[in-house]
């Protein structure tokens, strides 16, 4: 029994994936690390499929063609939108690509632990299943703070905060697998920063003209909370030439614009918790997903969580493969009984 | 990161996580198949099936098996066809297709004809629209534009006829909730409602067209379909049960099926000329909130998939429109003449 095992695992390509609203990334077994920002793109008419030379296309590839293109975000704010046949495709599509990517033998079966934000867990968990067994043999779906935790051995009284684009989940770990009690989700995340300070420059320069794509790379350039030395000066044009403007201040407030409903639920939470153990929660709190890449976060949340006794904000070093990694170790620590009942049946 | 001491803990709790998660995804999808240690206790089972007799027993005395919707009688003669009915072959009688006691009694003449009621208005419904798009295919042809596309032309060739006031739901790409249609239905005192709709396969590769009258179906692929285009109804359960008695009308149920037969022929024949892969699904009994909510003769007519990419092509043409078109009001034309000599003969020399 026990060699047979063995030998079946040599055939088995363990994945874990994270599919995030802005972007997804695999995890697998051989090695293999990869990621792409979660947007499928169909040629919107016979000659932009002269253009693009593709049927469908992915991540930046189908950021740079966008014009030609009917592009997707299939989980816009964390969900499937339940009944939009395109997006489950356009999920189906992401899945599969990240497979490829992961380049399996052709005789290795798939076993694919898939981390979503939490609350899609919560709404459409068979939609995703349904989306992704195609292209696993066997599967498993959780929720995405939990899998970074369960990467991070983070698996007794911690507190992991993943701020997405679409969504900010934050969930507890007490040495067990979380209930819905134990997660919460905030809508307020990356692409919130993006509007808000889309809405800041639209404000303040009227003139110049820039769109959501180019706000959400000064986003990711210069994010930052509390105090920084130097300006932040972008190149915008006007009136077609470029010129220099400075963005500071609306992107200090852009991003602290998410802080106040974050700050609130991260207390509510620890609140909520056995009084017992608050401060060993307190003392390992993680920062996890895109949103912690925005400099002075960890300093932010500490100080904020000051006025309830000491505290620890730590972020994750990888953020982008934080969850697949932790899927991916879900996915091998997981015994060969569980994932038997939970294979799908390949059509 | 931990100390070395806590090592059995931490084993012993990862243990208890994975068995969480593998619990967890066990219940998403239907939790019965068979785990290590997963057992329904003894007692759970009992009044389970002590729940499902008493229903049943209930059920079965009151008079559910006798509505007229349902007769078993009726459903052995082979008058109300659950599933599915492929129509005969083009050059098999008219009433084949048709046959039934009930059409004895009536003759081949419908209703509305026997008793010189004349069909004056029709109905015609585009199906979704404004917010909601309906289906779309994958070069992003949108349900919504084909289906207002198809409904304006076949009202602009009925129109042509002279003698029949038509009525659409929607003129516009205008959000439009499935109890407004089934109120202006009501409204305008429509004779027939027709409504258009695309298919989309998502697994299939194939093209078919298919025709839904009201009535139950136990077709878990019809149930659905019916759920999506119900979705807009804003109908709550308690109104169904009122829906369910209007059905009672069995004369609506049996004058629609013919109506969608007709329909159903008309459009199938004739896009095979076209395309011979096209699969003819037949007439279909469906709970369509927009089908029973109107007392009249309705049908709900899935006249193209747009999940076929060659299929989304072809509807990028207006020649295929309007032939879908030309298609379906064939299919009325017949059904409202049928019995009528002149007609009859008229169509057998003028049309190919």
């Amino acid at each position: 029994m026990k060699q047979k095992e063995t030998q079946e695992e040599g055939n088995i390509l363990f994945v874990g994936i994270d599919l995030g609203t802005s972007r997804s990334s695999i995890s697998a077994s051989n090695g293999t690390r990869q990621w792409i920002e979660s947007y499928v793109g169909w040629p919107k008419d016979f000659i932009s499929l002269q253009v693009v030379g593709k049927p469908v296309l992915f991540g930046a590839d189908a950021l740079k063609h966008r014009l030609s293109l009917d592009l997707c975000r299939p989980l816009e704010h964390g969900v499937i939108k339940e009944g939009v046949e395109k997006n489950e495709e356009a999920v189906k599509e992401i899945i599969k690509y990240l497979i490829e990517l992961a380049k399996p033998e052709p005789e290795q079966k798939i076993y694919a632990v898939v981390g979503v934000p939490a609350d899609t867990l919560k709404v459409n968990k068979l939609a995703i299943r349904r989306a992704v067994s195609e292209f696993a043999h066997s599967l498993m779906v959780v929720s995405e703070p939990f899998a970074v935790a369960y990467g991070l051995n983070l698996l007794n009284n911690s507190l992991v905060i993943d701020i997405g684009a679409g969504t900010t989940d934050l969930c507890i770990m007490h040495g067990a697998i979380p209930s819905e009690e134990d997660q919460k989700t905030i809508v307020n995340a990356g692409d919130y920063i993006d509007e808000q300070l889309y809405s800041y420059l639209t404000e303040k320069f009227p003139n110049s003209k820039f769109n959501k794509n180019m706000v959400r790379q000064f986003k990711e350039k210069y994010s930052f909370v509390r105090e920084i030395a130097g300006d932040i000066r972008v190149e915008i044009p006007v009136d077609g030439k470029p010129v220099m403007h400075d963005i500071k201040n609306e992107v200090k407030r852009a991003c602290e614009s998410i802080l106040p409903a974050l700050i609130e639920t991260t207390t509510e939470m620890i609140a909520r918790f056995d009084p017992e153990f608050q401060t060993k929660i307190k003392n390992n709190i993680v920062l996890a997903g895109g949103g912690s890449l925005i400099r002075g976060l960890s300093e932010y949340l500490r100080d904020a969580l000051k006025e309830y006794g000491p505290c620890n904000v730590t972020c994750v070093e990888d953020p982008l493969f934080a969850g697949s990694n932790g899927a991916l170790k879900l996915a091998q620590d997981m015994p060969a009984k569980y994932w038997e009942p939970l294979q799908e049946v390949k059509s | 990161m931990l100390p070395i001491n806590s090592k059995r803990r931490e084993l012993k709790a990862r243990e208890a996580i994975l068995r969480g998660v593998y619990e967890d995804n066990l219940k998403i999808i239907g939790g019965q198949s068979a785990a290590p240690d997963w057992r329904i206790p003894l007692f759970v089972k009992k009044m389970i099936l002590f729940y499902s007799v008493l229903l049943l027993t209930i059920l079965g005395q009151g008079s559910y098996l006798d509505l007229p919707l349902f007769p078993e009688r009726q459903m052995a003669a082979g008058i109300i066809t659950q599933e599915q009915q492929p129509l005969s072959p083009p050059e098999a009688d008219e009433n084949q297709i048709t046959s039934s006691d009930y059409q004895e009694f009536l003759g081949s003449a419908p209703l509305s004809r026997m008793f010189g009621l004349g069909v004056k208005t029709i109905m015609i419904d585009a199906g979704h629209g404004g917010d909601d798009p309906g289906t779309a295919g994958k070069m992003g042809t949108k349900e919504k534009d084909i289906t207002l596309d198809i409904a304006k032309k076949l009202k602009e060739r009925l129109k042509r006829r002279g003698s029949y006031n038509i009525i659409m739901t929607r003129e516009e790409d205008i959000t439009l909730p499935l109890n407004k249609r089934v109120e202006l239905a009501r409204a305008s005192k429509a004779d027939i409602f027709i409504s258009i709709h695309l298919n989309y396969l998502p697994s299939k590769p194939i093209n078919i067209i298919e025709t839904y009258y009201f009535g139950p179906s136990s077709d878990v692929k019809t149930l659905r379909l019916a759920e999506q285009e119900n979705a807009g109804s804003q109908y709550g359960l308690s109104d169904f049960k009122d829906i369910i008695e209007k059905m009672g009308k069995t004369l609506k149920l049996q004058e629609s099926k013919e109506l969608a037969a007709s329909i159903q022929k008309n459009l199938f024949i004739n896009s095979k000329k076209k395309n011979n892969s096209i699969h003819n699904l037949g007439i279909k009994r469906a709970p369509f909130v927009v089908l029973l909510g109107v007392d009249i003769p309705a049908v709900l007519a899935e006249v193209s998939c747009l999940s076929n990419r060659q299929e989304e092509i072809e509807l990028s043409f207006e020649s295929h429109r309007e032939n879908i078109a030309r298609y379906i009001e064939a299919g009325i034309l017949d059904y409202l003449n049928k019995g009528d000599t002149n007609y009859e003969a008229k169509r057998n020399t003028g049309r190919r």
